[in-house]
């Protein structure tokens, strides 16, 4: 008898708490979408206003949703002008105060991220990385070569890895004076690649970082990339030691199925309370649970609870 | 983790105290329009291509090779000019490009891309082979930036008050590739 196959996050359904997740999902869709829309919308309005079509045109109006005016919707989730709001990244904006310096319009971008990072902790790699469709291929690639009979590494890359490449990333930068994260940091990138190959027709050498990254998820180490080497999913663990959103077992009502632990990216472990400040805040351990036993509670934040208390 | 806050907040101290007051990397590269000096704008800049998203001729690029400028905007004046209508200083997040109003006086104070560098053997008219005119047909400032002077109304520039957009050497026929924009270099 073949020996079973071990249990992949594609074999988990998601049963409840299904309002949470199709948030989650239309959240994420829409984040992904702006970053491969966005480029061929505005890409679309230069052409048609280059091309001089008619001011009652539908192309033209098409091209430009809201004439005599920016458009409602220019960038990428890592730094985005929506109707005239604008955000930046905290890992990127912190760059920039590590060499630049602060300014108040440097305060004003930045402050939104911080203020829902602190809220609601790493919730950026779990409802908006533009990261994450590639993850979910790695991961489809892992089922699907787990299913063939073979043996996928998983190497346990300890978590404080992504600390030690954050202050890397900001030395180098301190060093150098000059941005590196937008070399190094995906989100980033992905956005800039995806411009890149719609304007110019052509990709950067950034799109190797993305394309290794994937590879590593996919060979070495299950989501290993956003767990331990990411500098801002470092970053949004250590903003979110504040957070006050935990995820929360009943103990009565476990049945020690593992099936949460299983479906986890990040490698929480929810069936032993073994979560820390990764937690991405996706809900799938909650959703997948089968006697519904985890759910979202209002708990002391992870900073201010006793090393007792902690896993 | 007292131990570890330690650690961080010595390693931050460090890369505080490490800080270059220009970048290290500075390509010499013609930058968008309200750029910050070189050497600054590289410090400022976060890569985010929403000043490439929103200009009107596509003039603003990125470098697809691996070098540390590769996250920043610049421009091939060659192959595209810059018509300064300051969209991409509106919206840039971050400042590196200062915001500038597309009024032809403001920009004709505040804007410095490059230094106009006319090969007067190659120029039509200074060489005696045509009677060109083309860049200061096109020209933003005329008379100011570039006049005609002679009998042959060949073209004098005057650095001083061209804003380095470019549209000059753009307009400049292929085979005389007479004017060219040169970046600015650092202070």
């Amino acid at each position: 008898m073949a020996p079973r196959r071990p249990l992949q996050p594609l074999d988990l359904t998601l049963r409840h708490g299904r309002w949470y997740q199709r948030t989650r999902v239309a959240f994420l869709t829409f984040s992904v979408a702006l970053t491969f829309v966005l480029p061929l919308w505005h890409l679309h309005s230069l052409d048609v206003a280059g091309a001089g079509f008619a001011q009652d045109s539908a192309w033209f109006r098409l091209g430009r949703a809201f004439p005599d005016q920016p458009p409602p919707f220019v960038g990428a989730p890592t730094s985005i002008s929506v109707f005239g709001l604008e955000l930046v990244d905290p890992l990127l904006a912190g760059g920039v105060a590590l060499v630049h310096g602060v300014s108040w319009k440097w305060v004003w971008t930045v402050l939104p991220g911080v203020v829902l990072v602190l809220l609601l902790g790493r919730f950026f790699c779990g409802w908006a990385c533009p990261y994450l469709p590639i993850l979910a291929a790695s991961n489809v690639a892992r089922w699907f070569l787990t299913g063939l009979g073979f043996k996928l590494l998983d190497v346990p890359v300890p978590r404080a890895a992504a600390r030690v490449a954050l202050v890397g990333v900001l030395i180098v930068t301190a060093l150098t004076g000059a941005q590196v994260l937008p070399l190094v940091y995906p989100p980033a990138l992905i956005g800039r690649e995806v411009f890149h190959a719609v304007f110019y027709g052509s990709l950067g050498l950034g799109a190797l970082v993305v394309l290794g990254a994937f590879l590593f998820d996919t060979f070495v180490s299950r989501a290993g990339f956003c767990r331990s080497l990411c500098p801002g999913g470092a970053m949004f663990s250590v903003m979110s030691g504040l957070s006050p959103l935990r995820v929360v077992r009943e103990k009565s009502k476990c049945t020690d199925c593992t099936v949460c632990d299983v479906v986890c990216n990040l490698g929480q472990k929810p069936m032993t309370d073994k979560l820390d400040t990764g937690c991405e805040r996706c809900g799938k351990c909650i959703a997948s649970c089968p006697t519904k036993a985890l759910s979202f509670r209002v708990a002391k934040p992870a900073l201010f609870r006793a090393p007792e208390e902690k896993p | 983790m007292k131990r570890r806050t330690l650690i961080g907040a010595l390693a931050a101290a460090i890369a505080f105290a490490a800080v270059p007051k220009r970048a290290r990397a500075n390509p010499k590269k013609i930058r968008p329009p309200g750029a910050l000096p070189p050497g600054k704008f590289e410090q400022a800049c976060i890569g985010c291509y929403r000043c490439a998203e929103v200009c009107p001729t596509k003039c603003i690029e990125f470098p697809s090779t691996f070098s540390l400028d590769q996250a920043t905007p610049f421009i091939d004046t060659a192959s595209r000019a810059c018509v300064l209508c300051m969209k991409c200083t509106q919206a840039c997040p971050t400042d590196a490009l200062t915001r500038l109003a597309a009024d032809a006086d403001v920009v004709f104070q505040s804007v410095k891309m490059g230094v106009p560098k006319l090969t007067r053997s190659k120029c039509l008219p200074w060489n005696g082979t045509g009677v060109c005119r083309l860049c200061y047909l096109v020209c933003p400032y005329p008379d100011k930036a570039v006049e005609l002077v002679g009998p042959q109304k060949a073209p004098l520039f005057h650095e001083s008050a061209c804003v380095g957009c470019g549209l000059c050497e753009e307009a400049c026929p292929e085979l005389a590739q007479a004017i060219v924009i040169e970046p600015l270099g650092s202070a």
